[in-house]
């Protein structure tokens, strides 16, 4: 069955959550885990994912075909062989670059009325 | 033993997880149940090394709210998963449970997870013992009275007493006698900082967090009663923190005594210089005119200037001899032990049962929690079953 085309725009905006696990991503293969503590790195440690939230996400973020489950394993004497790992689509990478744009543009009109100074724009991922 | 406690921590909040994971659809459950059980885990193992038990209790506190939002997410979602609406009405009417049993059913459900989760939680807290030190505190007025009825007077009722008093226990001047002599920085430093000495103003601000003072209704006495996870420590830090304000106010009464003294010495020597001169001034009047001693010479208006000076002379004698004695009675009052300032009345001594959590009450109130929330739930659940039924039968009598 062929997969119907998806706009980016069109899934656009992003719940939070969803854009944390796609920034998250974007870094290359994840598993849970590792999803939930680099979202609590690139936040400081305000947003800890709980498991159901982070599962809830990742399912459907699996049914929108914006992430899939990576089939390799890692080395089982480098970590748990269960752990499930995903990785962008290149759908997913298309989103998650629209969304970034979007908050870049946010960002610049927040700029122009003076609302933040330089520093926010240069803490931008390079992605914008 | 630590480790004992970290595992069987970490397996009472994992099988406690386990059996929550089942408010989420049975299809959910069976493709990430062993995903979320396993991050669970993993947020177990880094919250025990954060904070140990505390760090678990957090964790939990996070958890919950998540698992109950997103378990009634997922019950959404697989219902809207159905192809139709009349398979959903077709499933519905498959639901033959009178709403009485369902609420029964609702409510046992919730009751226990709430009561199994408060009873979790409860025993997952960390112990906290309380010390509590008595002591009688006087204000300096007493064994300090300077005569002078008025500050006497506003010494005795200082309506602010109490307070600086509390301040002053947990202040710098007290508090950092208290952590150098029970070597509080490495102790801590070890507990809380990795192993690594706490600086002296960290330790401070935890030893505050730790410590409560309160007066005694209608008497001298302030009870200082700390906390701590271990119940020696708590009876250690009370009993320091009253003799380090006793040695405080000693060394304060010494300081001002001492002081006192040497302006009445001051004093003393000035008025003595005074005294000389006036007695010099006195003899060369007396020979200007002519005075003898023997009390023979009547007074006369020329003699005038002498016998004014000479009662002058009189009144500052006796004002010296009086600061005379009151220096004496000075250097009595020093010598004096200071320590009626502060008495310990009751010393601490360990707790026999940690005063936190209290788990009796703690489960208590989860059993009513339980009771409020389970009515409430199975109430709707019963509310919903029976309009599901009433529309049935309408359908069912239409048709």
């Amino acid at each position: 069955m062929a997969n119907p085309k998806i706009e980016p725009e069109s899934l656009l905006p992003l719940t939070p959550a969803v854009f944390h696990v796609l920034l998250a991503l974007a870094g290359g293969e994840r598993h849970g885990y590792a999803i939930m503590q680099e979202v609590a790195e690139h936040t400081d440690g305000r947003i800890k994912m709980g498991p159901g939230t982070l599962y809830g996400t990742v399912k459907r973020l699996l049914a929108a075909r914006l992430i899939e489950e990576s089939a390799e394993r890692p080395d089982s004497a480098l970590d748990d062989e269960r752990r499930r790992y995903y990785r962008l689509s290149a759908v997913g990478e298309q989103v998650v670059k629209a969304e970034a744009r979007r908050y870049a543009d946010m960002v610049a009109i927040a700029r122009g009325k003076k609302l933040i100074g330089k520093a926010a724009m240069l803490a931008l991922p390079e992605s914008c | 033993m630590k480790n004992n406690s970290a595992s069987q921590s970490f397996s009472v909040s994992q099988r406690i997880y386990a059996c929550l994971l089942r408010a989420y659809p049975r299809r959910h459950r069976a493709e990430y149940g062993a995903a979320m059980a396993q991050l669970f885990r993993d947020q177990c193992r880094d919250a025990w090394n954060e904070s140990r038990g505390w760090g678990l209790a957090k964790l939990w506190l996070r958890v919950l709210p998540d698992l109950v939002n997103t378990s009634i997410m997922e019950r959404l979602a697989a219902l809207n998963e159905r192809k139709s609406m009349s398979d959903k009405l077709a499933g519905l009417s498959s639901f033959q449970t009178p709403p009485a049993k369902v609420f029964f059913k609702v409510f046992v459900t919730v009751f226990l997870i709430v009561l199994i989760v408060n009873v979790a939680i409860t025993f997952l807290l960390p112990e906290s013992y309380a010390s509590t030190c008595r002591i009688k505190v006087e204000n300096d007025a007493v064994g300090g009275f300077n005569g002078n009825t008025i500050t006497d007077a506003m010494k005795l009722s200082d309506p602010y007493f109490i307070q600086t008093t509390f301040e002053i226990m947990q202040s710098q001047l007290v508090l950092s006698n208290v952590i150098a002599s029970l070597d509080l920085n490495t102790r801590w430093g070890k507990k809380y900082n990795n192993g690594g000495p706490l600086q002296t103003e960290e330790t401070m601000k935890l030893l505050r967090q730790r410590l409560q003072l309160a007066p005694v209704r209608n008497t001298k006495l302030v009870s200082i009663t700390v906390y701590s996870d271990d119940k020696n420590e708590a009876a250690q830090i009370a009993n320091a923190i009253a003799e380090s304000y006793r040695d405080y106010r000693v060394h304060l009464r010494a300081e001002l005594a001492f002081t006192d003294l040497k302006v009445l010495q001051e004093q003393y020597r000035s008025e003595e210089k005074q005294i000389g001169q006036i007695q010099g001034a006195l003899d060369s009047l007396r020979q200007q005119f002519k005075i003898t001693d023997d009390g023979s010479h009547n007074q006369s208006p020329q003699d005038k200037p002498y016998w004014d000076e000479k009662n002058r002379l009189t009144s500052m004698q006796e004002a010296h001899q009086l600061l005379a004695a009151k220096i004496e009675a000075e250097k009595i009052n020093m010598q004096v032990p200071q320590s009626v300032l502060v008495q310990v009345a009751d010393r601490a001594e360990p707790g026999h049962a940690p005063v936190k959590p209290n788990k009796p009450l703690n489960i208590v109130l989860g059993a009513f929690e339980g009771i409020l929330a389970a009515s409430v739930l199975g109430a709707i659940a019963a509310l919903i079953v029976f309009q599901i039924r009433k529309r049935n039968q309408r359908q069912n009598a239409t048709a």
